[in-house]
């Protein structure tokens, strides 16, 4: 807790094993708390962190800034009833108050005969996430590193516009301590990049195109930035002087962005427990049955140290595991967080979501969607050969019904196998379950989504496409 | 929940002295939330939080720095003033241009209180989780083809201080409730989502002024249900009448984003066009932190997170394109009055150009006029996500869809997607309705740092691209 740490000369050395201890003491304070007013059961999530954050507007420095700050989440249940509070002040009267809120709204919610706390399982602990190097950046070298990036993309072209880009070093460290004698804590570092930009030609204005990756060690960082910056160049400048397509029902290639967005999003979504538990998941009752093309293989792999999800284990401190999601198209399981594996009296796949400021949610890790025999991103565009290639999807996907319908972001138009012309206003729709079932061909070459997911191009066929 | 509170601009003065040189602004905000989601008869939330500190922005070397802390007390707030100095200059060698200094205007002083905060904050828990539990259980059990229901309640009571070293010194408090219901049904293997979400700024005398709760959840299980045995409309570009939700996400969306200062000055497609005719001319739109038509606009807010009074800014008047929205910094730089639009979304947010209520001001014809002046065409309602480019571009999705056949509102179809280029779409606009409604005060916009917004309008006569099956 406390002020902003003081910033860049005499930059504070990070400590994770002080960190976690500190925060695992303070976290177990309010577990005890929690127990004395009489809660039966109590569980304490709490997160510290420390980020320095530069902003750009217009391809200029806008902003730094240092923040450093600790949260805690503090879950009861008494008599089976769900309470949950969190405060970011450390002092004892807010600490009690939190306590006191939990205990409150756990006297009115209805009890629930799931509601209890997973007991401690063993943790397969990752070796250290945090690279030194990295989190002993200094504000002024985060600094250095944003205007580079930012100089980069201004230097590719004159008609680029950088509308906002932001470089983050962030220090973490996560801490759970519960009455059920789950104790754990880990720390990481990551540096994120994002940047957004248009290109500008005369009266034509291109589409914007977002960029962005998160890096966990010092090693990866000048390649990292590199490519963000070459990628928004390139697919913003290609966004210029985009025609009007044509409409047609067939196949389309989705980049590795767009293929997650329509595609993986709702899947994941529909495979909660809870969503099938609830009546509300078209994945009910499809456990080990097609749910796709036999080409889709997915795991949750949380022991992926490229992705920013990678971790030992998950909100309920539950260990984080691989996890097949789809093989070969059938569907391999269903994530559960401590809830849905108590309805069905199970154990938790350790897929509790989330953070100090809101009870446990349910979602994986870093999803990894395997590449297949497709290639590179050019033999993916030959196997269209006539059609449209999307690279982002703007749109809406009703995990549900499956039903989507949305536009086409930065897409091209594809003639004899060559991207020919970028074009404008393209709607797509379908329906997720039954296009997963026309999955023609997946790319070679996987890439990574943001930091955070793994995918590769995807031909699908069966969609509606409408040109403006 | 407790309401009574000391006016924290005394504390952030007393910081403030002793401390001068270049601009100085601190704000100190306290957020605190209560929440309820139950679905299918379980609670699966039940919380409360409190997230309190004091933001501090410096502009020092010629550009800003910023910093925070979470200690609401004179030496804390007074060590992250230094910080900030010291992050302003370690960014300052990546300066090109110095960056010019806020506007000067008139500053906001005093308190200023938003209507509802005492009666929310004396509701009950209890009643907070017995209005979700019984609006869920009436969803659910509304009909046999309803398979689950999820209703949540949330309130959020946010606390600010604004003081600045060039006199700004406001005390603000406001609250702001939500309410949704879903209902998803299932029909052999089918299954249709339908939802009500209602938000205001205020008490429950405004979240629940159009329709009641149990209207909401009678409305939600009605669209999924009778989704089931909707068909999917024709693709293609025609004439569409646009509900006053899906109207709020086309002047937010569409059009306010690329008049925010900041992003007219990256290039987008509102950049040199002020004078010019960018709409039909039965177009007038309008941001602003007041409230215009009915109370409790989800965005509204007396002061912004610089201390600059709001107000009513014409963005669109009949046809023209007459202001962009400014924050101090960009007021100076376009040489204009700012127009109060800088928000922050908790103490440890820098303050961005944002939108408030955003709207398009009502016409002169009836619902039923405007059906019946189209021959072949859509009604579209119900808001249900959107986004837009710098170009202009934009994709909203729509929950339902009617066809108009021949002057008349005929069947009912699953929402589509619609599509176009937002100004053109503005120019095609051949009818404006006499009622407003504000609609989309539910949800948050996203722009690096999530902002609570409402938008809404009248019902609109456009064309535009609907995609369909």
């Amino acid at each position: 807790m406390g002020t902003s740490a003081p910033t860049s000369r005499a930059h504070a050395r990070f400590d994770p094993a002080a960190v976690e201890r500190e925060l695992g003491a303070r976290c177990a304070h309010l577990v005890a708390a929690a127990k004395v007013r009489g809660a039966d059961e109590a569980e304490v999530f709490g997160s510290r962190s420390r980020t320095i954050a530069v902003r750009f507007e217009k391809g200029d420095l806008k902003l730094a800034q240092v923040d450093e700050g600790s949260t805690l989440g503090l879950r009861i249940f008494h008599e089976k009833r769900l309470g949950f509070s969190s405060t970011n002040q450390a002092d004892e009267r807010a600490l009690q108050h939190c306590a006191e809120e939990a205990l409150a709204l756990a006297r009115f919610a209805p009890p629930d005969e799931h509601n209890r706390l997973p007991v401690a399982r063993a943790l397969a602990l990752q070796a250290p996430l945090v690279d030194p190097a990295l989190a002993a950046l200094s504000v002024e070298e985060v600094v250095e590193f944003g205007r580079r990036v930012v100089e980069r993309v201004a230097a590719r072209d004159a008609r680029l516009s950088i509308d906002a880009a932001s470089v983050d070093l962030s220090r973490s460290t996560h801490s759970i301590w519960t009455t059920t004698g789950v104790h754990a804590a880990e720390s990481d570092c990551l540096f994120s990049c994002s940047i957004g930009a248009l290109a500008v030609d005369g009266q034509d204005v291109g589409g914007m195109h977002y960029e962005g990756d998160v890096v966990r060690t010092r090693g990866e960082l000048e390649r990292s930035l590199e490519h963000v910056a070459d990628t928004v160049a390139s697919t913003a400048l290609g966004n210029l002087a985009a025609a009007r397509g044509e409409s047609y029902a067939g196949s389309v290639l989705f980049a590795p962005d767009a293929f997650f967005d329509v595609f993986l999003a709702p899947l994941v979504s529909a495979a909660s427990a809870i969503a099938v538990q609830r009546g509300r998941s078209p994945l009910a009752g499809k456990l080990g049955s097609a749910v796709a093309s036999a080409l889709l293989e997915i795991v949750d792999d949380p022991t992926d140290r490229t992705l920013a999800g990678c971790g030992s284990f998950d909100r309920e401190g539950q260990p984080a595991a691989v996890f097949p999601f789809v093989v070969r198209g059938e569907l391999a399981g269903y994530f559960y967080n401590g809830y849905a594996a108590a309805v069905e009296g199970r154990t938790s796949t350790g897929h509790a979501s989330g953070g100090a400021r809101g009870v446990p949610g349910l979602g994986p890790h870093a999803l990894c969607v395997r590449g297949g025999d497709g290639g590179t991103r050019e033999q993916m565009v030959a196997a269209l050969g006539r059609g449209l290639f999307v690279q982002r999807f703007s749109g809406t996907v009703d995990a549900a019904s499956g039903d989507f319908s949305g536009v086409a972001k930065a897409s091209r138009w594809v003639e004899g196998g060559k991207i020919v012309r970028p074009v404008r206003e393209m709607l797509l729709s379908g329906n997720v379950y039954k296009l997963l079932h026309q999955l023609q061909r997946l790319s070679s070459v996987e890439e990574r989504l943001g930091g955070g997911a793994r995918a590769p191009y995807a031909l699908v066929d069966g969609l509606s496409v409408t040109a403006g | 929940m407790q309401t009574e509170s000391q006016d924290p601009t005394d504390l952030l003065c007393e910081a403030l002295r002793s401390k001068e040189g270049g601009f100085v602004e601190l704000r100190y905000h306290k957020k605190r939330s209560r929440a309820v989601v139950v679905e299918k008869g379980r609670v699966d939330t039940a919380q409360s939080t409190e997230h309190t500190g004091v933001g501090v922005r410096v502009h020092e070397a010629g550009t800003w720095g910023f910093a925070s802390t979470d200690e609401a007390e004179v030496g804390s707030i007074r060590r992250a003033i230094d910080q900030a100095r010291e992050a302003a200059r370690a960014g300052a060698s990546a300066r090109k241009q110095r960056s010019v200094s806020p506007a000067a205007t008139t500053l906001a002083r005093g308190r200023f209180e938003s209507s509802g905060v005492a009666e929310a904050a004396a509701r009950s828990t209890e009643s907070l989780i017995e209005l979700a539990l019984k609006s869920e259980a009436q969803t659910r059990g509304s009909s046999g083809s309803i398979r689950s229901a999820s209703s949540s309640y949330s309130e959020v009571f946010e606390e600010k201080g604004i003081v600045t070293s060039d006199g700004a010194k406001a005390w603000t408090r406001l609250v702001r409730p939500e309410f949704r219901v879903v209902a998803v049904a299932e029909k052999a293997g089918d299954m249709q989502r339908g939802a009500e979400m209602v938000g205001v700024t205020g008490g429950w005398e405004c979240l629940f002024a159009a329709k009641s709760a149990a209207e909401l959840s009678d409305s939600a299980a009605r669209q999924a249900v009778d989704l089931l045995d909707a068909g999917y409309p024709e693709g293609g570009r025609v004439r569409v009448l646009l509900s006053p939700a899906i109207v709020g996400l086309l002047t937010h969306e569409a059009i306010g984003h690329t008049v925010e200062a900041d992003f007219v000055a990256a290039g987008s497609c509102a950049a040199g066009k002020l004078g010019t005719r960018v709409a039909s001319e039965l177009v007038t739109l309008c941001d602003s932190g007041l409230s215009e038509f009915h109370d409790g606009a989800g965005g509204t807010l007396a002061v912004d997170d610089e201390g600059v009074p709001t107000r009513n800014t014409t963005i669109i008047r009949q046809g023209v394109l007459s202001s962009y929205l400014h924050d101090r910094e960009s007021a100076a730089q376009f040489g204009v009055e700012p127009t109060g639009n800088a928000r922050a979304w908790e103490y440890d947010n820098e303050p961005l150009i944002r939108m408030r209520n955003t709207y398009i001001a009502p016409g002169s014809s009836s619902l039923e006029e405007l059906i019946a002046a189209i021959d072949e065409g859509y009604l579209l309602e119900g808001a249900s996500n959107g986004q837009a480019d710098s170009n202009g571009e934009f994709m909203f999705g729509t929950r339902l869809a009617w066809k108009i056949e021949k002057g008349k509102k005929t069947k009912l179809l699953r929402g589509v997607n619609i599509s176009g280029q937002a100004f053109e779409v503005l120019q095609s606009v051949d009818g404006v309705g006499s009622a407003f409604r504000w609609d989309l005060g539910s949800g948050h916009c996203g722009k690096g740092q999530p902002a609570k917004v409402d938008a809404g309008g009248p019902w609109l006569s456009c064309r535009v691209l609907v995609g369909g099956r």
